[in-house]
């Protein structure tokens, strides 16, 4: 008996796996970045059937893709992770003419995507920034860059990204250097000016700042918008002044690839004009209220962000630093032990 | 009489240990904010996940299928494993024995590793069909360490009359040892089932597109902070896992009779 109910279940699951063989698409996504009513839409207005999965960090999809974990055909990789990818051959190249909805992207930020800047390869989907989220309940008369981290009288109340790239790269930019400076001077000043932050800030964080931030624990992050508004009330907001650094900021530009060897480009290329459609991707920006780098979408979207693009104009978007990291990593070590 | 009132501090202090997260998890599953602070008792977190959390519930599914047809599978394989390394004496017993027992002790993560290794060096596309052959390895060691210590409490007598009675090898099987093992298959199965739906860093490298289980989902979704829509889902796992304990007792005195 129970070996026949197992064979029954058993051959459920193969059933059950064998089902989707009309045309269909896998994506691999951030979880929560794209609202779900898109989807459905596509679905319905393509016939096209989409599966998701989900990830949280840029690492673990890569670790993922790359142990053999084939079968997706659009993953959407921040674009330090799509410039790795795209050397190591592992996109697709697009046929833009398939997607003639790029035409509306705005070229002020996507043009900083400067080793695919005909995107032939990569497609912008959403940009936004890191910032600082201040409590102004508590915090009043800062200035609005990184300076913030100096004041010692709100010490312990504040936390960093434990993100070497973010920091590093911010405390680089904040001195006045390059955002991937080799220059030995210039790796010892940030790293001195992280460890003067670091005496002041309560710790390093990169996954609870929003929650510390909602309960009044922590008065002062450095992190994402996003983050933030997802975990407080609505009554915080009148308190929460989130400020993208006037020098040494830092942004992110979250991409569209299609992987080599996807089974369903057809459907990839439809995907991909989809979600640059201004109708359907102004509802992308209203759920992440981040800035519209599709133009068209900007003009007619409702919610408005904390942030504009020109706002991201004077951040560096952080790239694939090559070999320069381990030189960026030992430096960041130094400041972590110190 | 003091040594006594020691020991129930020491009980009471682990079981508040135990039950103390849980308590805060279903207070806090009720609270209408979203962050931790109190504002106020509400229940649209379970509307939110009854209504609104498709993707939350097909995951839910898929870690039910695995865990239960993975059990199922595992135990029978299990308990025959377990009668045959019990009763038959053959050539490098000891040594098989040994073999069967490893997995138990080998981190995870190698499992998962030599696993992800198989199947992409075999062309197997992942999916929910290596989700399920991989739970059911890692399984069969427990179910088999679970009946082999009920099989070393067993009382060979009654094998030896139904032989007498003139009952074949098969019939033997069928009728007296697999019932008088119920107890312990029960609990293998059990055991089988909550393992395979705990399971993360195994599933996480056999898994492919479009077969995220529970606990993969839910770890997707750490960069905005797990919501409480998962502390919702989580009341209504421990409500079934402590309503399946109960029922336990019965279900075995109504299998052995």
């Amino acid at each position: 008996m129970k070996k026949i109910m197992a064979l029954l279940v058993m051959v459920l699951i193969l059933a059950s796996c064998g089902k989707n063989r009309g045309e269909s698409l896998y994506l691999f996504n951030w979880s929560d970045y794209l609202p779900e009513e898109i989807l459905k839409d596509f679905e319905a207005e393509t016939g096209i059937k989409v599966i998701a999965d989900y990830y949280s960090s840029n690492e673990e999809m890569y670790a993922k893709i790359k142990a053999g974990s084939s079968g997706y055909d659009i993953v959407f990789p921040s674009t330090d992770f799509a410039e790795i990818m795209m050397k190591q051959e592992m996109l697709e190249k697009i046929d833009l003419s398939k997607v003639p909805n790029i035409k509306y992207l705005d070229e002020r930020i996507a043009s900083k995507i400067d080793f695919d800047l005909k995107h032939e390869y990569v497609i912008p989907y959403s940009v936004g920034a890191t910032g600082i989220a201040v409590n102004t309940k508590f915090v009043k008369d800062y200035p609005h860059d990184f300076s913030i981290f100096d004041r010692s009288d709100i010490k312990g109340r504040m936390t960093l990204l434990y993100d070497m790239r973010e920091v590093f790269t911010s405390a680089l930019v904040h001195n006045g250097f390059a955002p991937n400076s080799t220059n030995e001077n210039d790796l010892i000043i940030a790293r001195d000016t992280i460890i003067n932050w670091k005496s002041n800030i309560l710790k390093f964080d990169a996954e609870s700042f929003g929650r510390g931030f909602a309960n009044e624990e922590y008065w002062v992050v450095h992190g994402y918008y996003e983050n933030i508004v997802s975990q407080i009330e609505d009554d915080m907001y009148e308190h929460l002044d989130f400020f993208i650094p006037e020098v040494g900021g830092t942004m992110y530009i979250d991409s569209m690839v299609i992987m080599k060897g996807s089974k369903n480009m057809e459907s990839a290329h439809t995907f991909l004009n989809y979600i640059h459609r201004p109708d359907v991707y102004v509802k992308i920006i209203d759920y992440l209220e981040v800035p519209s780098i599709n133009k068209e979408a900007e003009l007619i979207r409702e919610v408005e962000p904390v942030y504009t693009i020109e706002d991201l104009e004077r951040t560096v978007l952080l790239k694939d630093l090559g070999n320069t990291i381990d030189l960026h990593n030992k430096y960041w070590n130094e400041a972590l032990t110190r | 009489m003091k040594k006594n009132k020691f020991s129930l501090s020491i009980f009471l202090l682990t079981m508040i240990f135990f039950y103390l997260p849980l308590v805060f998890l279903i207070v806090s599953s009720f609270n209408q904010g979203r962050s931790q602070v109190w504002t106020g008792f509400s229940t649209i977190w379970y509307q939110e996940l009854f209504y609104n959390s498709t993707r939350l519930w097909q995951a839910f599914r898929y870690s039910i299928i695995i865990a239960i047809s993975s059990a199922f599978l595992s135990t029978s394989i299990g308990t025959l494993g377990a009668i045959a390394i019990h009763w038959y004496n053959f050539k490098h017993k000891k040594y098989l024995q040994i073999i069967s027992y490893l997995p138990l002790v080998l981190p995870d993560i190698i499992m998962g590793v030599s696993l992800l290794i198989l199947f992409t060096s075999t062309k197997f596309s992942l999916g929910l069909t290596t989700i399920f052959l991989a739970h059911t390895t890692f399984n069969i060691p427990f179910v088999l360490l679970i009946i082999l210590s009920r099989l070393h409490e067993f009382d060979y007598s009654i094998v030896e009359a139904s032989y007498d009675l003139g009952a074949d090898e098969f019939q033997t099987l069928k009728k007296v040892i697999i019932p008088s093992l119920m107890p312990g298959i029960i609990s293998g199965f059990l055991m089988a089932v909550t393992l395979s739906l705990d399971d993360f860093v195994i599933t996480f490298f056999v898994s492919g597109p479009g077969s995220s289980t529970l606990p993969i989902h839910i770890y997707s979704m750490i960069k905005f902070g797990v919501g409480p829509v998962i502390n919702a889902l989580s009341v209504i796992l421990i409500a079934g896992t402590v309503a399946l304990a109960v029922s336990t007792k019965k279900i075995q005195k109504y299998m052995i009779n």
